[in-house]
């Protein structure tokens, strides 16, 4: 009889733990209660909350009470990814997570013929490469931009001067002068490190790093064409190690964190790369009057870093680079079906560009509309916003022409451009120090034009493979 | 005088294998199938049928019941998140015909999902648990039956339900209070870690995912655990080139870790003991403060306090004694492996070390004084007394202590974590210089998302901790002579 009761118990505490582990999900999404649940940033919840309930005030026929939640962005699709039946009807996410979502089925194609035009109106041509994906055998819209981002530089205005934090060389001055180091960058990951590798010639914008190019229209998960092996690089690979070497140039964050180097007590450093949602923590450490937002400076080429190479010539300048992306809103798969037309009639409004500008004004937000740089600089000029907060959109729009989206593969998981070892790579051949390259080989001699052109194969190869190949090719660079 | 130890008379009486139980449980099934009344040759086909024949009507409706749920499952395969239950889960068991789903219809909305290869393994693990279940529930069926045959034939009653309820809040209470343990153990121990050890034999890994499609993944045999050796898997050179190297800094650290803490607390202990001490109470709680305060804050602090811009570094600057900081932690590429190395085991003993030390005061209190009295007697210096009465009376007392410390240090996930996070790196690996097999198994999972290698690892780290407490434990005096210290 005691096995009999336990055996009972167990069966039923298991069924019920795997019941209540299933919420809805099915093929026929989840159930319609009245509600169409948003998420948002965590800055901009309130705001939306307000805007959503003035749209339904203005609508009365609408039928869905809103609820908006703040959530933090950056790990929201980890969130979704885990339990999609839990997450909102609508959320945002950063672009480059339409791949990952819409091949999980955590997300719902946008097919609203309005909808769709708007997107299709109101964007730039760089964000509308990057929000489709497939479904089925069809290419379908899945993300509705609404804010725009990219990397700009923060930097301590007492003790480096406005013309100087135009170049690295200028702030590798004010660095010698100081006695510290000119500029680090928010993480060693493969977003950070874009600064270097997505750097661009300020005589036509150009570079010859791709990475994933034409994988976004692709089924089947395709990656496209990546190149990371062009002249260009392989000069700009030799700078930094050159600048990084240099007791006044360039260091990777403290494990302290960036924000200690940056303080305006220790002077660890005098600029930092990073994002507006590094801003309070970067006027926390310099204070507000210290605080300088700019572009990411531009570099000059040197005889040695252009020693031996015939498409890059000393003298040559880039300006660093930056990945251009977007904020959108999304559907989740698992919402009511019946609540469809609904929640993507509220998208609409959300995504409009009177709402973007006034996310601007209140939350900070940067449209990512086309011509919304005019929007910002009238709104400085009216005294709507502070320098700093005109700055810190301004800049960002300014540093978008110079930028790529992230990017993604349609079908897949993730790429493979941030894991993989490839970051870790890229930050051993600056650094100068040994790195393993193909089966045991570690690779200790990292400053010969051969190690170098060997270090970028590799990260273009896992960038493509997701590993390190047996072999390197007879000669280098593989490809033109 | 010295310790002498009495051995405990040994029970050399034969006990029944698992396996001779098991069979015991199926051997009389003939038997009772040929002597059993109608009522309990039913029952091997009916659940319940030969307690209905007895009139135990409830017992008789729950086997009836759980049968026909059981069945029902089954057969008809409930599905959660498009996943079935029952005779479909075992299909699903071999992970073929996986479906990347995707079917959308744009105008309603509608949208079918493909295949979860997680789901389905474990579906099929408690299809297989529910089988297990109803075979014994079959048994129970039939011996209850039996048993009220038998009780018949000897002219008793068969025990009814509320008669069995009430023998369950009496003779059987013990069954009753640890039944929800059992529940608990089976629910969120066994069937997690099964679930865990098959991940270890499947290609469930970011990667190969994203060439089969997300949810999707094989079974790939003994793979992932020669990999460990080719470096063949989903972690590529760094589980063969780093699997050795952590596994050996695992047990300097473990092995470290324990005796500095164990020792140093009962030296701590010796001295705040001494006659003539003042203040033992003061002296006490002053190391208790280390326990009373979290362990993460602690070292979190340490960790900045040694940190680039920490006190102990700009204090070393402000001598003059260096210019540029040194990597205490190990948390830079570059900086030296030996010194993090260094530094974590002396952090830990400050965290470490307090614990022992308590425990320790408390048994020194309890050693008797007579043992003392009769070597002092004898003419034993201070020294002898030290290592003939009072280490092996601690070490007789702490034996069990020392080896689920030395386990737990093997799993010290916050120490390392905390302070080092595991650096020095080593640029191409995930495993840092300080890590250990547990914080890799972190990395590797959560950063890197090899579930399958991770499973691999937890595998090995189980089957290393499992026969490091088994043969330590067993061949220890404090298993073998239990309350025999003399």
């Amino acid at each position: 009889m005691k096995k009999f009761l336990a055996l009972m118990l167990v069966f039923v505490l298991a069924a019920s733990m795997l019941t209540g582990c299933s919420g809805g999900g099915s093929s026929s999404g989840g159930k319609d209660d009245g509600v169409i649940r948003v998420w948002v940033g965590e800055e901009s919840a309130e705001f939306y909350q307000k805007v959503c309930d003035e749209y339904i005030e203005a609508h009365p026929d609408f039928g869905y009470k809103i609820e908006v939640k703040g959530m933090d962005t950056g790990s929201v699709a980890g969130t979704i990814t885990n339990d999609p039946t839990a997450a909102a009807d609508i959320y945002t996410v950063a672009h480059d997570n339409i791949g990952k979502l819409a091949s999980t089925q955590c997300a719902k194609p946008i097919t609203d013929e309005a909808l769709v035009n708007q997107v299709v109106a109101d964007n730039p041509a760089s964000f509308q490469k990057v929000i489709y994906s497939t479904l089925d055998g069809n290419q379908y819209l899945y993300g509705v931009p609404y804010i725009s981002q990219a990397l700009f530089m923060y930097y301590n205005k007492a003790l480096v001067s406005e013309e100087e934090a135009k170049t690295f060389e200028g702030l590798q001055a004010a660095a010698a002068r100081e006695n510290t180091k000119a500029i680090t960058v928010t993480g060693d990951d493969g977003f950070n490190m874009c600064f270097a590798l997505l750097a661009t010639s300020v005589v036509d914008h150009g570079t010859s790093v791709k990475i994933y190019e034409g994988a976004e229209s692709v089924s089947g998960g395709s990656k496209g064409v990546s190149n990371c092996q062009g002249d260009d690089t392989v000069a700009i690979v030799r700078w930094l190690q050159e600048y990084a070497a240099d007791p006044n140039g360039f260091k990777w964050a403290s494990p302290d964190g960036w924000e200690a180097d940056l303080d305006k007590d220790n002077k660890g450093v005098l600029a930092v790369i990073g994002g507006a949602w590094h801003y309070n923590t970067a006027k926390a450490a310099l204070g507000e009057s210290n605080l300088g937002i700019t572009m990411i400076p531009t570099f000059t080429l040197t005889e040695a870093a252009c020693e031996g190479l015939t498409g890059v010539s000393a003298g040559d300048v880039y300006r660093g680079g930056t990945f251009a992306d977007c904020k959108c809103f999304m559907i989740n798969a698992n919402s009511a079906a019946s609540k469809y037309a609904k929640e993507q009639e509220l998208i609409a409004y959300m995504a409009s560009k009177e709402i973007q500008n006034r996310s601007y004004l209140e939350c900070l937000n940067v449209p990512a509309y086309v011509g919304a740089a005019s929007y910002i600089e009238q709104c400085y000029k009216d005294g709507k916003v502070t320098e700093s907060q005109f700055n810190l959109a301004a800049m960002q729009v300014s540093m978008a022409e110079w930028g790529i989206p992230q990017p993604f593969i349609t079908g897949t998981l993730n790429t493979y451009y941030y894991s993989k070892n490839g970051p870790a790579i890229f930050r051993a051949m600056i650094d100068k120090t040994a790195y393993p390259t193909t089966g045991d080989q570690i690779l200790t001699e990292t400053e010969s034009l051969e190690s170098i052109r060997k270090g970028l194969y590799l990260i273009e190869y896992i960038w493509m493979h997701g590993v390190t190949p047996d072999s390197f090719p007879a000669s280098l660079p593989e490809k033109a | 005088m010295a310790s002498k130890a009495i051995t405990a008379p040994k029970n050399k009486a034969h006990e029944l294998t698992f396996f001779e139980k098991l069979g015991n449980r199926f051997s009389n099934f003939r038997k009772r199938f040929e002597d059993g009344s109608l009522g309990t040759k039913l029952a091997h086909f009916i659940f319940g049928a030969g307690n209905f024949y007895h009139k135990q009507y409830v017992k008789g409706a729950i086997f009836l019941l759980l049968q026909i749920a059981i069945l029902a499952v089954m057969i008809f395969c409930p599905s959660i998140n498009d996943t079935p239950y029952g005779w479909k889960a075992l299909a699903n068991l071999p992970l073929k015909n996986l479906s990347e789903g995707g079917g959308f219809d744009p105008l309603t909305g509608h949208f079918t999902s493909g295949s979860d290869c997680k789901l389905m393994i474990l579906f099929g693990f408690v299809t297989i648990a529910l089988i297990i279940i109803y075979i014994m529930l079959w048994n129970m069926s039939i011996a209850s039956s039996y048993k009220a045959d038998m009780d018949k034939k000897i002219g008793k009653k068969p025990t009814s339900f509320k008669e069995d309820m009430a023998e369950l809040l009496d003779g059987k209470f013990h069954v009753l209070m640890l039944t929800p343990t059992c529940i608990a153990a089976t629910v969120f121990t066994i069937l997690p870690t099964i679930f865990m050890i098959a991940l270890a034999f499947t290609t469930y890994n970011s990667q190969d995912m994203n060439d089969l499609g997300t949810n999707l993944f094989r079974w790939n045999g003994l793979q992932n655990f020669a990999a460990v050796f080719t470096g063949e898997g989903s972690l590529g050179m760094e589980i063969k080139n780093r699997f050795l190297p952590v596994l050996g800094w695992t047990f300097i650290w473990a092995i470290f870790a324990t005796l500095s803490c164990y020792f140093g607390g009962i030296i701590l202990a010796l001295l705040i003991n001494k006659k003539g001490l003042n203040g033992k109470k003061v002296f006490r709680t002053v190391f208790i403060f280390t326990i009373a305060i979290p362990q993460f804050i602690s070292l979190l602090a340490v960790r900045n306090l040694l940190g680039e811009y920490g006190p102990f570094n700009q204090f070393l600057k402000d001598l003059g004694w260096i210019t540029e900081s040194i990597g205490f932690l190990g948390l830079k590429t570059g900086d030296s492996e030996s010194l993090a190395k260094v530094m974590v085991i002396i952090v830990n003993m400050w965290v470490g070390i307090p614990y022992t030390m308590l425990m320790t005061s408390g048994i020194l209190m309890n050693i008797p004084a007579d043992l003392y009295e009769a070597a002092r007697v004898d003419g034993a210096s201070t020294f002898k007394m030290f290592f003939k009465i009072t280490l092996p009376y601690v070490i007789f007392i702490t034996t069990p202590y020392l080896i689920s410390s030395f386990i737990g240090n093997i799993n010290s996930f916050n120490t390392i974590f905390l302070l080092t996070g595991g650096g020095p790196t080593y640029t191409g690996y995930q495993a840092g210089g300080t890590d250990l097999l547990v914080t890799w198994l972190y990395k590797v999972t959560i950063d890197q998302g090899s579930y399958n290698t991770g499973a691999v690892i937890g595998i090995f780290t189980f089957i290393i901790t499992a026969t490091i407490t088994l043969i330590t434990y067993r061949r220890s005096k404090a298993y073998n002579e239990e309350d025999t210290f003399q």
